[in-house]
């Protein structure tokens, strides 16, 4: 069983014995995880390559259903109940529990309509309130400034870092309850990595947020919680200033000082 | 010889054999466009555009008949041909997948790609011109589909299969349904690619001969009632080419230049896109 210390009362998602085995998969790909995860926080997951931290991710918003025979076992609640249940409407789910990839997918539309494209697609069809949510996401995402004055310009004119910043616009116009990050800057510049850690840190005052990241130093700066994973399970999870100083777990200590991973 | 002048050497001879090899290819298709062209181009007059067929040395003759003629049956063609191919590729890139089913629909439409176009004329031959009793539009039309349908299905799958997977998920993580993923985010992904093919395909089915010889047949009047035997371009051109008489050449040339410029155009429109797409 994982070490779990100094978890606050309030969570937002509970998992439960979950267990995940991919199609391609004999044995589970996690293994009997249960962790909790903090109402606005931000909780990081680390781990090494292939340790399970993105298949976790990927379990709260039900994506691995888009590919055939992948299996769910155990809970995972939200709101009160399972969101592992197969009459989940996904819908509905995905529109609560959003995510920003590991490299940015902005569509192949103008900036204002990748913006309002989860607007859209909740029926709101009111050109005033959907330029004020526009325009009220974009400058949540620290990124107004420099597109309002080409919204009509195709998003994939961007830069790497803008349109990570656009993505998240994106994903915060809908006001989800949770955000997933899926090592949202691996693949940006330092600078483009500052602005969106920034920004983590400021949007988690309204939304609950989960990161994986390859990065130790980024879950140390951004995260109130961590949990690092290896070979499928959770090994430990606590306040990340605790985890990184003093871990309990040897597995832990032994992957932040760089002897494995 | 030592071995850095041997293989300088290899590589000089087989560059000058793949350059002649390129010259020659280069240099019959440019002999072919210039005869067609000076041919073409001294056959052309207003009339052509004007007159329908007459027999020769009875009064002026032109194309008009065959120009509408082949308009309508590729216009009919590519009404049929390209919901069902863009649909069926869709079906394969974004619901089948890599189900042995798909694979055995791309595996049939190539081999439908390479099927001799006569034969697909005389499949519809037997199943609409015999039961109706007469050749007609119709017919030609379902001939020209058939073989067009193959080419949009396997490039609108291709096409979409190029849209990266991240997009998707994107789209599904906002809460998209899937039919939403697939019109607005994948389509437009793919936009021009799948106009690539579709014109491509409507220029691969304007130049066939064959398979209208045994549906639309031909016609030497005017007529635009699909269910009657018509003219085309491609059938006018191969009876007026093979006559002995001067002045029904000189339209056989006139129809092969009309016929070649319009083919030319959409492949030239065709790249544009696909050069567009890459330059962003």
């Amino acid at each position: 069983m994982a070490t779990i210390v100094n978890v606050p009362e309030e969570k937002v998602l509970h998992v439960n014995n979950f267990e995940f085995t991919y199609a391609s998969s004999d044995t589970p790909n996690i293994k009997k995880l249960s962790m909790p995860i903090a109402k606005n926080c931000v909780t990081a997951l680390i781990g090494p390559s292939g340790c399970g931290k993105t298949t976790l991710l990927r379990s709260f918003n039900r994506m691995h259903d888009l590919y055939p025979g992948n299996v769910y076992a155990g809970e995972v609640l939200f709101e009160g109940r399972n969101i592992l249940n197969p009459k989940e409407d996904l819908i509905a789910l995905r529109a609560k529990i959003g995510m920003i990839f590991q490299k940015p997918t902005a569509f192949p539309m103008s900036i204002f309509d990748n913006v309002a494209y989860g607007l859209r697609l909740q029926g709101i069809k009111n050109r005033s309130e959907l330029n004020d949510k526009v325009e009220k996401a974009l400058k949540d995402a620290a990124i107004w400034n420099e597109v309002s004055s080409r919204l009509k310009h195709d998003a994939n004119g961007l830069s790497g870092g803008q349109q990570q910043r656009l993505c998240i616009a994106r994903a915060i116009a809908v006001e989800p309850e949770i955000l997933l990050f899926d090592e949202p800057t691996s693949a940006l510049d330092p600078i483009s990595t500052q602005g969106i850690e920034m920004l983590v840190s400021e949007l988690k005052e309204r939304v609950s947020i989960v990161i994986v990241t390859h990065n130790m130093q980024q879950a140390a700066r951004v995260s109130d919680y961590t949990g690092f994973m290896y070979l499928g399970e959770l090994i430990e999870l606590g306040q990340t200033e605790e985890l990184f100083v003093t871990p309990k777990e040897k597995l832990t200590e032994e992957y932040i000082t760089g002897k494995f991973g | 010889m030592t071995y850095r002048q041997k293989r300088i050497a290899i590589n000089n001879i087989v560059m000058t054999l793949s350059t002649i090899s390129a010259l020659i290819g280069l240099g019959f298709l440019l002999w072919i466009l210039g005869v067609l062209v000076f041919n073409g181009i001294e056959a052309l007059n207003i009339g052509i555009f004007i007159n329908e067929g007459a027999p020769p040395g009875y009064g002026e003759s032109g194309l008009k008949h065959a120009l509408v003629g082949q308009l309508l049956i590729v216009l009919y063609a590519t009404a049929v041909g390209v919901p069902l191919g863009v649909l069926a590729g869709t079906y394969l890139s974004e619901y089948a997948q890599d189900s042995k089913l798909a694979q055995t629909i791309r595996d049939i439409s190539d081999i439908m790609m390479s099927a001799p176009s006569i034969v697909i004329g005389a499949f519809v031959y037997a199943i609409i011109v015999m039961p109706m009793g007469h050749f007609s539009g119709y017919a030609g039309a379902a001939a020209l589909a058939i073989i067009m349908i193959p080419i949009i299905l396997r490039t609108t799958d291709d096409m979409l299969q190029l849209v990266p997977s991240t997009l998707r998920e994107a789209a599904f993580a906002l809460g998209a349904p899937k039919y939403k993923v697939v019109i607005q985010v994948v389509y437009r992904g793919a936009k021009a690619g799948i106009l690539t093919g579709i014109l491509l395909g409507i220029a691969r089915v304007a130049g066939e001969t064959a398979p209208l010889l045994f549906t639309s047949f031909n016609d030497n009047f005017m007529n635009t009632d699909m269910s009657q035997a018509m003219a085309s371009l491609t059938v006018t051109m191969y009876n007026y080419a093979t006559s002995p008489y001067e002045d029904w050449q000189r339209l056989g040339w006139a129809a092969a230049f009309i016929l070649s410029m319009f083919i030319l155009g959409l492949n030239i429109i065709g790249r544009l896109f696909l050069l567009r797409k890459r330059g962003k």
